[in-house]
């Protein structure tokens, strides 16, 4: 396999990946936030919608995601299907229920004498909100890690939506399966190890994050 | 006269139907520090909270200096009051930040953030802990820190939850003395919880006696302690039991008690024929190896029972046909040469006697 559609698949990959990732926090932190905050019937069931979704089958959103954007669908006129955002749409609907629910297991271990004395303190309600969240970063940051791993590392959603279009819709988990059920297995291999690379890569990183906000607090921030 | 700081008319605070609090009136006045005074479960941390804004009344009205506080603005005043939680909590972040967080919601410079921060550090003489980890910290440590906490804010009300609770005699002694200097200084006005006596009666300018949610009596400590207004305050104040009596006579306001075959004299409203508890405070008690020719009214020959050390001073179980309890010096002790079964002269004035209606089996389940 040429270096050049090496690196195109690599990069598809990062930014469906990516967007899907970062929607999911943008929509899924404050759905979390709301959900810890505020009071309503049916908060328990919401809840427990939210941590089953949490393992939502990849080709179960593969086959729902198809069956909204297909020509006959309801959204079929956005003729998205085959497409990088029919891909980004899936793995979002599978990362947001992960961002979702491992932030708020994160918001609920704040302890609540803590954002009693917070309010007790002067903070306002977005103050309020600011220190929880800062009290509980480093849960929301492993919430994105795992919505990230989750979606780099998944196949069959992105395979159903995708197509697995050779120069478009290819990404690296939709390629080793190309490649292996050719025979290739000599580039299946080297894609799985780019996958890898770029798994733990990304990992690293956020995890440095994570980490480095824990350390971040050692310096005399005050001076 | 300049009116009250806070004022607190009519607040009412249940839980499933069951009155936690129910406070008719209080008042705090400027720059003093008024001890919410009262046993466990009493309800005191609950009236704090409620009247912080930090969780709402059922009912009941807020004055500050005179204005009614609407509950859209109750979050104005909220910023204006630190109350400070029981257990010290703490922000992820050294004590350096934690000490500034209250600074940063009121969006204080950043040099006069500084400002404040080397001079509470310093008057606290937390200068070395302020790069240092909450968790890092000792008990006694963690609550100096938490006061601080307060104090850094220069809020014109400081509300305490027993902040002196759980710490070892030795720092605890240390804290109240810094405590009590820092808030002669600044002259913030403040309620501080408390049910440990002695801690009431050493920082209160007043205390507000609460019991089962009701504020029962206010007054400085020597007025209250001088003249509980129940019972259950006359228990709280350290008053015990003495001894059952019947009122023999009655002559403004000085009562002729008769108990054990002894006359005892105290002051209060009572008739002849009346039957009345007395009650005592033991550091009220004199001893002295021969009757002297006094003011004091009530003396009675005592037997040494036990002698029991605490803290500072010594423990005196006296047996006088009925039970007495003194608290003498350790100089006292030795120089009257206590030892058990010796005897000795033991006077309390009539004004330290407390009288109370009914009988002792009565006023001793009041006080369980």
């Amino acid at each position: 396999m040429p270096l050049r559609e090496i690196l195109e698949i690599t990069w598809l990959s990062l930014v469906v990946s990516g967007s899907a990732a970062v929607l999911a926090l943008l929509f899924g932190l404050p759905s979390a936030v709301l959900i810890y905050l505020k009071q309503f019937p049916g908060k328990r069931f919401l809840i427990a919608l939210v941590n089953t979704g949490m393992g939502l089958p990849p080709v179960v959103v593969g086959l729902l995601v198809s069956i909204l954007l297909w020509r006959t669908g309801p959204l079929g006129f956005l003729q998205m299907m085959y497409t990088p955002a029919a891909m980004v749409l899936a793995q979002f609907i599978i990362a947001l229920p992960l961002v979702t629910g491992l932030s708020l297991a994160a918001l609920q271990q704040v302890d609540p004498q803590v954002m009693l004395q917070a309010k007790a303190l002067g903070a306002n309600s977005w103050q309020m909100v600011v220190v929880l969240l800062r009290e509980s970063r480093m849960g929301q940051l492993a919430a994105i890690i795992a919505a990230f791993g989750g979606v780099i590392s998944e196949v069959g959603a992105v395979m159903m939506v995708g197509g697995n279009l050779k120069g478009y819709t290819r990404v690296l988990t939709t390629a080793v399966v190309q490649e292996t059920r050719m025979g290739n297995f000599r580039s299946a291999v080297y894609l799985g190890l780019i996958l890898l690379a770029l798994s733990f890569a990304i990992n690293w990183f956020l995890t440095s994050l994570q980490q480095k906000g824990a350390d971040r607090w050692k310096g005399p921030r005050w001076k | 006269m300049e009116g009250p700081a806070l004022e607190v008319k009519n607040l009412k605070y249940s839980i499933n139907q069951r009155l936690i609090v129910e406070v008719s009136y209080f008042e705090l006045r400027k720059g003093e520090c008024l001890v919410l005074f009262g046993p466990n479960g009493a309800g005191k941390s609950t009236f704090l909270r409620l009247i912080s804004f930090l969780q709402p009344a059922d009912s009941g009205e807020i004055y500050h200096h005179g204005e009614k506080v609407e509950v859209k603005s109750g979050q104005q005043l909220r910023r204006k009051i630190v109350y400070l939680l029981q257990k010290p909590v703490f922000f992820q972040g050294t004590v350096g930040d934690n000490l500034l967080v209250g600074l940063k919601f009121r969006k204080l410079d950043q040099k006069e953030q500084e400002k404040r921060l080397e001079k509470i550090a310093t008057v606290f003489q937390i200068e070395s802990l302020l790069h240092r980890y909450p968790e890092e910290l000792s008990g006694g440590e963690r609550q100096r820190v938490h006061l601080s906490r307060a104090f850094i804010i220069e809020p014109e009300f400081l509300f305490l939850d027993e902040p002196f609770n759980g710490l070892d005699v030795q720092y605890r002694d240390r804290l109240l003395a810094d405590f009590y200097r820092l808030r002669k200084l600044t002259g913030v006005t403040t309620i501080l919880v408390t049910h440990v006596r002695q801690e009431a009666a050493y920082l209160g300018d007043r205390l507000a006696v609460m019991v089962n949610g009701r504020i029962v009596q206010t007054g400085t400590p020597e007025e209250i302690s001088a003249l509980p207004a129940t019972p259950e305050v006359s228990g709280l104040m350290g008053h015990e039991a003495l001894v059952e009596g019947e009122v023999v006579s009655s002559e403004n306001g000085l009562l002729e008690i008769e108990a054990h075959g002894q006359r005892m004299y105290a002051f209060g409203q009572h008739q002849p024929g009346e039957k009345v508890v007395l009650t005592f405070r033991p550091e009220e008690v004199i001893l002295a190896r021969q009757q002297p020719s006094t003011s004091v009214r009530n003396w009675f020959l005592a037997e040494v029972k036990e002698l029991r050390p605490l803290d500072r001073m010594i423990l005196v179980s006296l047996d006088c046909g009925f039970s007495l309890k003194a608290f003498v010096s350790r100089a006292s002790a030795d120089e009257l040469g206590l030892q058990p079964e010796k005897k000795i002269w033991a006077g309390i004035k009539a004004s330290a006697l407390s009288t109370w209606p009914g009988s002792q089996e009565e006023r001793i389940s009041h006080r369980e």
